[in-house]
């Protein structure tokens, strides 16, 4: 317990091999871990089998990227800028294999992958889901007087990315906002990897003890990248970029201003430190929380 | 203050007619990308529900307070917040208990006949001819909550379907008792709003009704803009409009900021 986790972000995804399951923590356009996105794309992933927590812009630029072959959605929107551009077009395309899951699939089935079960209960909702996502619903047998039951299949997925504010070089995860769906699938994942802001030290994390969302055992590595959520915030320290939000969906309404968007922020910026200068200093001090931002 | 005495932006019309259907004392959960819902409870609170209850669903944080709309997700809330919820703790303790949340107020692609909602797809699930964003807690809230909203902020034929192509949000069902046959608790929608009106559900059949029609609007209007056959019963009356005072209220203490006009002209 007392090694060092931390790890180079280009170690951190060469371990994720093409065909993998990769959940994504954070919610919409929070703390989605974007920096770790971006270098997986670089490395040339394909075939990924992705299981998002309410999401945006991680999925859809993984998409975009063409590293993916299918994706769990529960919910994948780019709320006030629409919908989810590549995600929309791949997937009325047919091209993208979707599988619709709603908050009991993906809780139940996290639940079940924590325990080492093969699945857990859920409430029979009446909905049109069980019926396209068979790998993930299953009906149970119905018990006269009882409730209609679902069978939630076990989603354990083979390593998830998570961004969070804070950690030690042990692994000790803080979260300084809501932790969203972030400890339920680091725990149900098999190798968890954590982007976070700022490494801090130990005296640090057990001064706020409380924050620790992710304790070490739950956590396999730890990269360090600052604003690495960009454009999506990071609660607390940096608010969601909208102006970069709105350039991304118009970038990706168009082949070669989409190619652009890829060259100028993934491709072309060889490391987090490369888009950070590219997005610019006064850009990134803009989004960053304030008093005056808090009223 | 003429600001006040301004015609309500729809978000503002629909914020004020949902927020005059709570009662006190209700507990609610705000989903996410809810600024009409958001507006609606906490307006509420300052009119005859001071002591409504509600629980940001993506962020865990209880009444916040706040002169302003920001996502319900957003680590503003939790410093205004009584109390603060980690999601796990939450999502199957509170959303998927039979009718521990007295209503939710749900947005969609699609609402039918019977009031079932679609937020996942129109067309093929397979091969969709629009993807939408998919199902998170829409499912659990119609199933379970003792009653639930539906808000369109357009009226037209392809919003509101004889069938939805995917249920992901269960109202009545088939109709008639349909809902309970499917096991299902008490409950289902209990209004749509619409930029045209307000529609009910008849008792007995619980197919989609109108309720009353907002000013200006025919009944021939909304028969064009909907693809199902609506239960009418006599003239429908007026929708009565956001009051100067409500309005007042909503614009000084709820949307300083006007977010509702700015999104919702």
């Amino acid at each position: 317990m007392n090694q060092s986790k931390l790890i180079s972000i280009e170690e951190a995804v060469a371990e994720v091999a093409d065909g993998s399951s990769l959940g994504l923590g954070g919610w919409i356009f929070n703390a989605q871990p974007m920096a770790l996105v971006r270098a997986l794309i670089r490395k040339g992933a394909k075939n990924l089998d992705l299981i998002p927590t309410p999401s945006s812009i991680a999925p859809d630029l993984l998409i975009g990227a063409n590293c993916v072959r299918s994706t769990v959605c529960v919910f994948i929107s780019f709320e006030q800028f629409g919908l989810a551009p590549h995600f929309r077009r791949q997937a009325e395309a047919g091209t993208l294999k979707v599988h619709d899951l709603d908050g009991p699939g993906i809780a139940g089935g996290l639940r079940a992958a924590i325990c080492d079960l093969p699945w857990m209960p859920i409430p029979d909702l009446g909905t049109d889901l069980p019926k396209h996502a068979p790998d993930f619903y299953q009906p149970l047998p119905h018990v006269e007087g009882q409730r209609k039951l679902l069978a939630a299949k076990a989603v354990k997925p083979d390593v998830c990315f998570i961004h969070a504010q804070q950690a030690d070089v042990h692994g000790n995860v803080q979260h300084l906002g809501p932790p969203f769906f972030d400890a339920m699938l680091a725990q149900a994942s098999r190798r968890v990897i954590v982007s976070v802001d700022r490494i801090v030290s130990s005296e640090t994390i057990r001064r706020h003890n409380h924050l620790t969302k992710l304790p070490a055992a739950m956590v396999d590595a730890v990269v360090e990248a600052p604003w690495g959520a960009h454009p999506t915030a990071s609660p607390t320290l940096h608010r969601a970029d909208e102006a970069h939000l709105a350039e991304y969906v118009k970038a990706a309404a168009q082949p070669e201003r989409w190619q652009a968007y890829l060259q100028k922020y993934v491709v072309g910026a060889a490391s987090n430190a490369a888009y950070l200068d590219a997005l610019g200093g006064a850009r990134l001090a803009a989004l960053a929380v304030s008093e005056s931002t808090l009223v | 203050m003429a600001i006040s005495d301004d015609a309500p932006a729809l978000g503002e019309t629909l914020a004020v007619l949902l927020a005059r259907d709570m009662a006190d004392g209700e507990k609610v959960i705000i989903g996410t990308n809810s600024d009409i819902q958001l507006a609606a409870c906490n307006l509420a609170r300052l009119m005859q529900a001071p002591r409504l209850w509600w629980i940001s669903g993506p962020g865990g944080m209880v009444n916040p307070t706040r002169d302003h709309l920001i996502s319900t997700a957003d680590f503003e809330n939790i410093e205004s917040a009584e109390a603060w919820m980690d999601l796990p703790n939450m999502i199957d303790f509170i959303d998927w208990q039979v009718h521990f949340f007295d209503f939710a107020i749900l947005s969609a692609l699609q609402v039918d006949r019977f009031g079932n909602i679609n937020t996942v797809v129109v067309g093929d699930q397979a091969k969709p001819k629009l993807r939408g964003p998919g199902t998170v807690g829409i499912s659990a809230l119609c199933g379970l909550a003792k009653r639930f909203y539906v808000l369109l902020t357009r009226h037209d034929k392809s919003a509101f379907r004889p069938r939805v192509d995917f249920i992901c949000g269960p109202g009545h069902l088939e109709g008639g008792d349909s809902r309970e046959r499917a096991g299902l608790p008490p409950g289902g929608p209990k209004l749509v709003l619409s930029p045209l009106g307000v529609f009910d559900f008849q008792p007995g059949t619980k197919a989609m009704r109108v309720k009353s029609l907002n000013p200006g609007v025919t009944l021939e209007q909304v028969r064009d803009a909907t693809a199902f056959d609506l239960v009418v019963e006599g003239t429908p009356p007026i929708t009565v409009m956001p009051s100067a005072a409500e309005l007042a209220l909503l614009r000084e203490r709820v949307d300083v900021r006007r977010t509702l006009q700015k999104k919702f002209p």
